[in-house]
């Protein structure tokens, strides 16, 4: 912070209140407000990290698509609902075992995000707090675990009514968990990049959710051969997905171009 | 003073420069809040950086304005090497949100452009 106000002597003891600078005018303030505002941007972009959790959810939804390739087409799921929430329910293209991949995936990828957040802080000398996003992911993971549990319990059975509906169906509701974790974030870091990528994931999350995107590829000419159709699930893994990687490697390459002239 | 309280001028109405608090006006002290405030905490070599200061300069501006009740340090080690964590007060926050609002005030009464 340079301006015109030399920097204190180091003899000089600034705990002496620098009485000649409240004697401020116009054009100090406006000047002072500038170089605030300059320092905060540096501040912001300096802890901005956002690229990494969205390639790491982003290799985490692509590790997924096995569990997404049913072993035969028209044997709906093909193994019992494990995890319903976060697994997927009997009827469409799953495999045995998403639900317990997601369970595990999500929490190593909120304590990775975790790790990667502490060690950016380390590294760049300014925190962000992360810790909220390391506890709403979480909370919402044990809820997703817990939920149909607790609903299975006769007394608890109310609780069914609070079930996430068609969100859970197709075994994607794990991406919408990864979306709440995306606006914490775009929250902790005070990032409108961060919130426009988070809101447009969020539309596919929904989307992937909530209609067979294979629809779409079909109006548009795709055709698949009986040997594919157990493939048709796929679009609702890949569209998230791209939106993540992409949307990431450009987070990568700004940040990295931001820190490269500061 | 009280180290969670900090003792805050008297804002009350006036000319906008009857708001500024002197310990917190010094535009050092006044950067070292800002960064503060835009994060949850910073390192002792980002402030220094960031705001172009000796060591011995910001370890006194930090201890004025920790004594005022206005900052946290938290010191620690990574490794074997020292480091110095800085962390705002919500008292902090206050006398910054006060500071800057006085400023603008400034600027508005005067019809000087504020970006």
């Amino acid at each position: 912070m340079t301006g015109e106000t030399a920097d204190p002597d180091p003899t000089e003891d600034p705990a002496e209140p620098a009485r000649a600078e409240a004697a401020v005018g116009p054009e100090d303030a406006a000047g002072l407000l500038s170089e605030l505002r300059q320092l905060r941007r540096n501040a912001r972009s300096a802890r901005h990290a956002y690229w990494f959790p969205l390639v790491l959810f982003g290799l985490l939804i692509v590790a997924a698509i096995p569990f997404y390739v049913p072993s035969k087409f028209g044997n709906g799921f093909d193994g019992g609902p494990d995890l319903p929430i976060l697994g997927g329910f009997s009827g469409f293209v799953t495999q045995k075992g998403l639900g317990y991949y997601w369970l595990a995936a999500l929490l190593l990828g909120v304590a990775l995000t975790f790790w990667w957040y502490r060690r950016h802080a380390r590294r760049i000398g300014v925190r962000t707090p992360s810790r909220g996003y390391l506890i709403t992911v979480s909370a919402v993971t044990a809820l997703a675990l817990a939920l149909p549990l607790l609903a299975w319990l006769g007394p608890l059975h109310f609780l069914n009514a609070v079930m996430p509906g068609d969100l859970i169906f197709r075994g994607t509701f794990p991406f919408v968990i990864i979306a709440i974790g995306l606006w914490v974030l775009a929250w902790a870091e005070r990032s409108l990049a961060l919130g426009v990528i988070a809101l447009a994931y969020t539309g596919t999350a929904l989307l992937a959710s909530l209609y067979n995107i294979e629809n779409v590829l079909f109006r548009l000419g795709w055709n698949p051969s009986s040997s594919q159709w157990r493939f048709t699930g796929l679009p609702n893994v890949l569209l998230p997905a791209f939106v993540l990687l992409a949307a990431g490697v450009g987070a990568f390459v700004v940040q990295r171009r931001q820190r490269t002239v500061a | 003073m009280s180290a969670t309280e900090p003792d805050l001028p008297d804002r009350s109405n006036g000319y906008p420069t009857n708001g500024l608090d002197e310990t917190v006006h010094q535009r050092h002290r006044l950067g070292i809040l800002t960064i503060t405030a835009e994060a949850q905490s910073a390192d002792f070599g980002y402030l220094r950086d960031a705001l172009e200061l000796t060591p011995g300069n910001l370890s006194r501006h930090l201890t004025v304005l920790e004594e005022a009740g206005l900052i946290k340090v938290d010191k620690g080690y990574q490794g074997k090497r020292p480091r110095t964590w800085v962390s705002i007060t919500s008292g902090g926050r206050s006398a910054l949100a006060a500071e800057l609002a006085a400023l603008t005030e400034l600027l508005r009464r005067h019809g000087a452009p504020q970006s």
